[in-house]
């Protein structure tokens, strides 16, 4: 009776004795959903089954701010994950954190020189070391629907603002409802808008410079620019996501609402499913005059957390360089529709002779985009709050868009909250200093 | 129990408090004790103030308006009238839906290009649109606040209608008492107990539950218009960092809430139990 109840217990035990248990189980954390969470879990398959020694257990956190939140909340119980995918805009928060260790630190031997400078500058540091490893990136641009601007006789994309409104009157004369989308969003209108043009949002070179910087974009080509957009979604050649039918400026692109608009390189695979050939994108238009420099990368990063022991640290560097293999990026490429980030894997790319795939179609001008000739206030925003002032500028934008304020009160009320933060980040941190 | 109250209820509302008086870093690791200051920031703070007018606006709209469409299904289901029988059933339903499944239908019906009110649109250009209005963003949500506190209102006023004893409403008609006299004289001065009991469950609800709206039917917007407390406090802490401002504006609004729970309590006295 004894030895038949022993009998699968034993043959457990053998079993288990059996398989080699891994040096070390992680977690790795992250934000996307959707398509994208696919081909990250496939990549971590990829991982586990490529070798035995490490095991990393992928979890979905269901969207960046998310992602951020429980990572806050884990790191105070001491439950965090070794590896956890930030996105752009809480980097000031997290280098100065005291949770993250940065990876050019964590891993000395690889050769960080070889991702594209546009990755880089937005996760560096003062000296020019990496904070984070860049993973999912994306960038800004210019979508348009060739077959609504043939109806025109427009055959060449706007590369300006000038030409982009003259295309817009040109096809509200022609009775088109919608010429031109965008959400406003601080990203597209502030953040890509500044960089490209090369001016600052805040001094400090937008806060690379230290922690006493203040907010600037009231005055100058920003504010013109804002102040643009509002007087022509007056005239009816600018919508809003709230203007649309479909009450969101890249589904009202795709349904056929808009004929064009600006957008992340990320949202190329849906436009090309619902209008195939007839989508043409370009680099972000620019106002006459200015020299167009890089525009900022968007997505996310990925870091290491602190507190963890050197097996796990060990298991994270060999996960952190399978995700930055040239053929890991290339497949990640092709399942997301994000931009490899290292040289070699753009090479590995352009000698595979697959370029010209349309699953690649972002990838030539979204490098090129961000490869631009930069300047000092073009490396990206280092503001602490960030998110915080993120939603301020949409609030007050958004009142001005309404007619509740004029656009340069509602720049004037967004700067003088957003400068509040940036000291009360200040003092939040004070005596830390900016890596 | 008592540990569970302690872990779940008296350390966060200790915590909140204790953290209003330091600056706190989000990840740990530095917490600088500043006194009042937050207490200053956020007083001198207009969006705050805004939050919280929108908020007591709130307060008293959605249970009046609530309440007062319960009490009057409440009082015709009582009287027996036509189909009350399947219309006390088919009221309670909406009882057992989430607020965030209830935002996003509303979204839909009141969709300015494809809801309730495109055809008005139609005619009058502009004249709904909650993602543009401000004032139409808070009407949508009051009136999906509304509906979704009317069900259990009208269970618990219309218990307390069919308590009622039926000799004092046959007397009362004896003596010449008309409907609308025994509603006012009768029915209501013996239902204010329960009129008590869904006023002030009401009145907590619509600062608590009315976030499930918020985040699924507007986040906030249009430019912060229906962005009450509960739901500032939240994009305060958990989307943009600032926990010592959060926590500041919940010791805040705790006090607020105590205060006039206490009120309303103050009131009770002259509510009358025995029959």
């Amino acid at each position: 009776m004894t030895s038949t109840r022993l009998a699968p217990a034993a043959a457990i035990a053998l079993a288990a004795t059996a398989i080699p248990a891994p040096a070390a189980d992680i977690e790795f954390w992250y934000g996307n959903t959707g398509r994208i969470e696919t081909a990250i879990q496939a990549a971590c398959t990829a991982f586990n089954e490529s070798q035995s020694e490490h095991q990393v257990a992928c979890v979905g956190q269901g969207g960046y701010e998310a992602g951020m939140q429980k990572a806050i909340a884990a790191f105070r119980s001491r439950q965090h994950p070794v590896l956890i995918q930030f996105f752009d805009a809480g980097t000031l928060d997290l280098m100065l954190s005291d949770a993250v260790v940065p990876v050019q630190e964590a891993m000395p031997d690889v050769d960080w020189g070889d991702y594209i400078n546009g990755a880089r500058s937005y996760y560096e540091t003062s000296t020019g070391d990496l904070f984070s490893q860049p993973y999912n990136g994306s960038t800004l641009v210019f979508y348009v629907r060739t077959d609504e601007l043939a109806k025109i006789g427009a055959t060449e994309i706007p590369q300006t603002w000038e030409a982009m409104i003259e295309t817009a009157r040109l096809l509200k004369d022609a009775g088109h409802d919608c010429p031109f989308v965008s959400d406003a969003h601080p990203w597209r209108v502030l953040e890509q808008f500044s960089a490209r043009h090369g001016v600052a949002i805040a001094s400090n070179s937008n806060g690379y410079g230290g922690l006493d910087a203040e907010y600037t974009f009231n005055g100058g080509l920003v504010a013109e620019h804002l102040n643009n957009l509002a007087a022509w979604r007056e005239e009816g050649l600018v919508l809003l996501d709230q203007d649309t039918a479909a009450g969101k400026y890249n589904r009202a692109f795709n349904a056929g609402e808009c004929a064009m608009m600006e957008a992340s390189t990320g949202s190329y695979a849906a436009a090309y499913t619902a209008h195939g050939e007839n989508v043409a994108i370009a680099m972000a238009p620019m106002y006459e005059g200015v020299e167009r420099r890089n525009t900022l990368i968007g997505g996310g990063s990925i870091w290491i957390m602190k507190g963890h022991d050197d097996e796990d640290v060990d298991a994270a560097r060999a996960f952190l360089n399978f995700l930055r293999r040239e053929d890991t990026q290339i497949e990640f490429t092709r399942a997301t529709g994000y931009m490899p980030v290292t040289k070699s894997a753009l090479t590995q790319l352009e000698n595979s002779g697959e370029m010209g795939d349309l699953v690649f179609a972002t990838v030539e001008l979204g490098v090129s985009s961000l490869n631009q000739p930069g300047n000092a206030d073009s490396k990206g925003i280092r503001l602490g709050f960030y998110v915080q002032f993120r939603d301020i500028f949409k609030e007050e934008t958004q009142k001005a868009f309404n007619g509740d304020q004029t656009m340069q009160a509602a720049l004037d009320n967004a700067k003088r909250r957003g400068d509040e933060l940036l000291r009360r980040f200040e003092q939040t941190y004070q005596g830390a200093t900016l890596p | 129990m008592l540990a569970l109250i302690l872990m779940f209820f008296y350390i966060p509302v200790f915590l909140a408090f204790f953290w209003s008086f330091f600056l706190e870093r989000p990840f740990g690791g530095g917490s600088e004790f500043v006194g009042l200051q937050n207490f200053r920031r956020v007083l001198s703070d207009q969006e705050f103030w805004r939050a919280m007018w929108r908020t007591l606006l709130f307060m008293v709209l959605a249970p009046g308006t609530a309440i007062g469409v319960s009490l009057v299904l409440a009082l015709a289901a009582d009287r027996g009238i036509r189909l009350s029988h399947p219309a006390r059933n088919i009221i309670i339903w909406p009882k057992a839906i989430a607020g965030a499944s209830i935002g996003l239908v509303f979204v839909f019906i009141f969709n300015p290009h494809l809801g309730l009110f495109a055809p008005l649109n139609d005619l009058f250009p502009g004249l709904w649109n909650p993602r543009i209005d401000g004032t139409d963003a808070y009407l949508m949500l009051l009136v999906a606040q509304v509906w979704n506190g009317i069900p259990f209102n009208f269970i618990i006023l219309l218990s307390g209608l069919q308590s009622i004893p039926d000799s004092l409403a046959k007397a009362a008609a004896m003596d010449g008492a008309g409907p609308w006299r025994r509603i006012i004289d009768i029915q209501i001065p013996l239902l204010t107990p329960q009129l008590f009991l869904t006023f002030v469950l009401e009145f907590v609800g619509s600062v608590v539950e009315a976030f499930g709206l918020i985040d699924t039917m507007t986040e906030g917007g249009p430019g912060g218009a229906t962005t009450l407390l509960v739901y500032k406090i939240y994009v305060d802490g958990f989307k943009a960092y600032d926990l010592s401002g959060a926590a500041t504006q919940t010791a805040l609004l705790m006090t607020a809430v105590a205060i006039m729970v206490a009120l309303q309590f103050r009131l009770e006295k002259r509510v009358k139990y025995e029959r």
